[in-house]
């Protein structure tokens, strides 16, 4: 039973996540809505098996998550502009500088961290044999990095020219670096319900 | 509007029973469309003013059951619905009576 409590309950965040593209009372409806809906799917009893049911379920999922992708986004879909106009209106943040400029400051970043990982390997290494423990503190910073980023990445509403799973994985591929562009290049802000020009 | 194959089923099912009201999941299996097709175009259809929906009353003998939504067509929409049902099938079967197709193999190469 525990099972399908926790497709349930799975499913039922994923719903809430992918409302929180809307505007606040709107993505209340909708959350609402599409949850009683997989109420409805979940107790389906024409479905007999209930892996049948979980799988149909998940399937639902998907397709709001796509449906609040597409119905949240305005009219031209997909393209850059579009996606970036978005945020724009909704998230409370001035313009952003040009793509050039942030990806400087990500690449500067990365050098002073690099040239600073550097020289402390070099000054820590210097005995005949390097002790490890300088890795041992690198290793644990860039894990926790990376879990920061990645918390980050799922928790916002929305990111800036790639996708949400391109974003993570550029994050897991390139340890500092991937995160550092993030956090520079793709982040929008805190994830908020976009509900411009209401006080909170 | 333009009718697509998934809109056209969509508006099948809702012009058989358009009194009828038809929550997310029945009208997902009746027309056997994934939420991810059934949803946007309903958000079309209801920006447009041809669908309109409702919440549920909360009924105690629900079973304790979330309220659903439900989607029915407006007298508009069910106009408009049947007409653009009418044309398609008009549109089909009118390919179909094409007597003057060259029989197999007279003439052109076969695609």
């Amino acid at each position: 039973m525990s099972g399908a409590w926790s497709v349930r309950r799975t499913c039922e965040r994923m719903i809430r996540s992918s409302c929180r593209h809307f505007p606040a009372e709107v993505g209340d409806d909708r959350c609402r809505e599409w949850t009683a809906e997989l109420a409805a799917i979940l107790d389906d009893e024409s479905i007999r098996s209930p892996v049948l049911r979980a799988l149909r379920a998940f399937a639902f999922c998907a397709g709001i998550v796509s449906t609040s992708r597409q119905l949240s986004r305005p009219a031209r879909a997909g393209s850059r502009s579009a996606r970036n106009e978005q945020w724009r209106t909704g998230a409370p943040r001035t313009r952003p500088g040009g793509m050039a400029v942030r990806l400087a400051v990500g690449l500067a970043i990365w050098l002073v961290v690099a040239a600073g990982f550097i020289t402390a390997m070099r000054v820590l290494g210097t005995g005949p044999r390097p002790t490890p423990w300088p890795i041992l503190l690198v290793v644990p910073l860039g894990i926790g990095f990376d879990a920061y980023c990645l918390r980050d990445i799922v928790r916002a509403a929305d990111v800036r020219y790639l996708r949400k799973w391109v974003w993570a994985l550029i994050c897991l591929a390139q340890m500092p670096l991937g995160g550092i562009l993030y956090l520079t290049i793709g982040r929008v802000g805190p994830a908020q319900p976009m509900t411009p020009g209401t006080p909170s | 509007m333009k009718l697509t194959a998934p809109l056209e089923r969509v508006l099948r099912v809702l012009v058989a029973d358009p009194a009828a009201p038809h929550y997310g999941y029945d009208l997902m299996k009746a027309a056997r469309l994934p939420s991810g097709t059934l949803y946007p175009m309903l958000a079309r259809l209801q920006q447009e003013g041809l669908v309109d929906s409702q919440w549920e009353d909360q009924r105690p003998d629900a079973g304790g059951r979330p309220p659903r939504k439900y989607y029915r067509l407006t007298a508009e929409g069910a106009r408009v619905a049947r007409l653009e049902l009418a044309r398609a099938s008009a549109a089909a079967s009118g390919t179909r009576n094409v007597a003057a197709w060259p029989a197999p193999g007279t003439q052109g190469s076969p695609s």
